[in-house]
């Protein structure tokens, strides 16, 4: 008998898309060989005169079954939900849940900047032809009326904004979609956040965001938790994950991943970007005491890490403090950079993804160590995952917790 | 332009919303709506004609065609 409660909270599907690769196996595989895709951004909208560095999805394959009349109108968020939801369904055999008693969180606000801003430039000399699909496109709920459509989702759904945390939110507003039996199974999705020129150029005032320091050699520039960070590198990325309770997942005879043991969320009380560790501390304590383990239980940390200079300070000092320096750490930003509102989901997947394969990916560019004493993982190495922590922080003072328990 | 041409461009940009009807032989008495186009696709197709043509016609005095002909008519009516 295997280490689980009937009422256990569990992951039994994911899908997940990076802008190295597509579907868990090859996103595994860049994971653990620290294969990334980061360069100068190509895409439409991305470059203003400017030479922003990021990683970016070459091209997103749909399932045959997807028309091409849902193609066409298709956006980059659009299909890369579609293709992450698509394969965490299939995993979770949800054909076989009543179509009403499936849910789906949209984890992310404002998350096509890019897209609209490309609209309004095509028909800022004739707004009177300006396509009547914006009117719905232009609101983030369109990612959860496309996908709710293109699956049949019957029970309720509603995009859910965190900033860079929307990932972990959407798991946690998807928790409590299943624990008060609104529904039976609930999907929860990263959005990709599809940045423009706008957004990049005043993520790097702000100096969030990397500077150009690395623009010869943008291989190097995502170093979370270096010496030499400077900011976080933009990523494309997008994933879902499937909650149920334990005794639906065993109905439909699905294995599942992991148990999510313990979550947390609180606010800083703190509109602006800079961190907290009083709020980091306090989602770590609290999903800790949730899941009903002690610090030195958890083996595993993928942290928030963006390569913020003044944030990696901060939650290193917050992990130190609560105990919990001796667990493997790694950086999954390392190697897909900064999805802002995929990104806690992504990082969920990818902890999912090494339990699995019982090992643990390196950090991409940790070349000095903010601080040395913390257990980095800067080798890919075998490591049998029991109590994983994972952190999200996002601007406006957010801060998420999980734990996730091996089954 | 005539409404033969008007008709076409029509065509064109079903064909661009509705990429399943590449094939499609277009008559002047083919209804948008049975070739499946929601009211969405409908008023896509609509804005990107009055784009293609220059011209501004309130969507309430389209509302009267029947068909594609009738609309590629209505729109001649207004050029």
């Amino acid at each position: 008998m295997k280490n689980y409660d009937p009422a256990d909270i569990v992951i039994t599907g994911a899908g997940i898309i990076t802008a190295a690769a597509q579907g868990k196996a090859a996103v595994t595989d860049t994971l653990l060989q620290a294969r990334s895709a980061f360069a100068v951004m190509q895409r439409p909208g991305r470059q203003h005169n400017t030479a922003f560095v990021g990683a970016e999805i070459p091209e997103i394959i749909y399932p045959a079954h997807f028309s091409k009349k849902l193609l066409r109108s298709i956006t980059l968020t659009g299909g890369a939900a579609l293709v992450a939801v698509e394969e965490a369904w299939q995993e979770a055999r949800l054909s076989g849940v009543p179509p009403h008693r499936i849910g789906l969180i949209t984890g992310g606000s404002n998350f096509q900047q890019r897209e609209l801003m490309q609209i309004i430039d095509a028909y800022r000399e004739k707004p009177v032809f300006i396509r009547p699909a914006y009117g719905i496109s232009f609101m983030d709920t369109d990612v959860c009326g496309l996908c709710t459509e293109v699956f049949n989702i019957r029970g309720m759904s509603y995009s859910a904004g965190g900033a860079s945390a929307s990932g972990q939110l959407a798991v946690l507003q998807a928790i409590q979609a299943v624990q008060s039996g609104q529904v039976d199974v609930c999907i929860a999705l990263g959005a990709l956040m599809d940045l423009s020129f706008w957004e990049l150029q005043s993520l790097r005032t702000l100096g969030a965001m990397g500077s150009s320091k690395y623009a010869d050699d943008p291989a190097a520039a995502c170093r979370p938790f270096d010496r030499n960070r400077d900011g976080f590198i933009y990523g494309e990325c997008s994933g879902a994950v499937v909650i149920e309770r334990m005794t639906t997942a065993a109905e439909r005879q699905v294995q599942p991943y992991a148990a999510i043991s313990g979550w947390a969320m609180a606010m800083d009380g703190n509109r602006n970007p800079n961190p907290s560790y009083d709020g980091e501390c306090a989602v770590i304590r609290q999903a800790l005491e949730k899941a009903g383990i002690h610090p030195k239980d958890i083996d595993y940390i993928n942290p928030h890490g963006s390569g913020s200079l003044v944030g990696d300070e901060t939650e290193l000092q917050a992990l130190q403090d609560c105990g919990l320096a001796h667990a493997f750490i790694n950086t999954t930003k390392s190697i897909t950079g900064h999805g802002l509102t995929a990104a806690g989901m992504v990082e969920v997947i990818a902890v999912i993804l090494q339990m699995k394969a019982g090992m643990l990916h390196p950090c991409r560019n940790l070349e000095d160590p903010a601080d040395p004493s913390f257990n980095w993982v800067r080798e890919t190495l075998q490591h049998e995952i029991r109590h994983a922590l994972s952190l999200s922080f996002g601007f406006g003072g957010i801060n998420t917790a999980l734990c996730l328990r091996r089954l | 332009m005539n409404v033969e041409e008007i008709f076409q461009v029509i065509v064109q940009h079903t064909r661009e919303i509705i990429p399943e009807l590449e094939e499609h032989a277009f008559r002047f008495n083919d209804q948008l709506k049975e070739l499946g186009a929601n009211s969405i696709d409908r008023a896509e197709i609509i804005a990107l004609t009055m784009d293609s043509l220059s011209i501004q016609v309130p969507m309430l005095d389209l509302s009267g065609a029947q068909n594609m002909g009738e609309l590629a008519t209505l729109f001649h009516e207004k050029l």
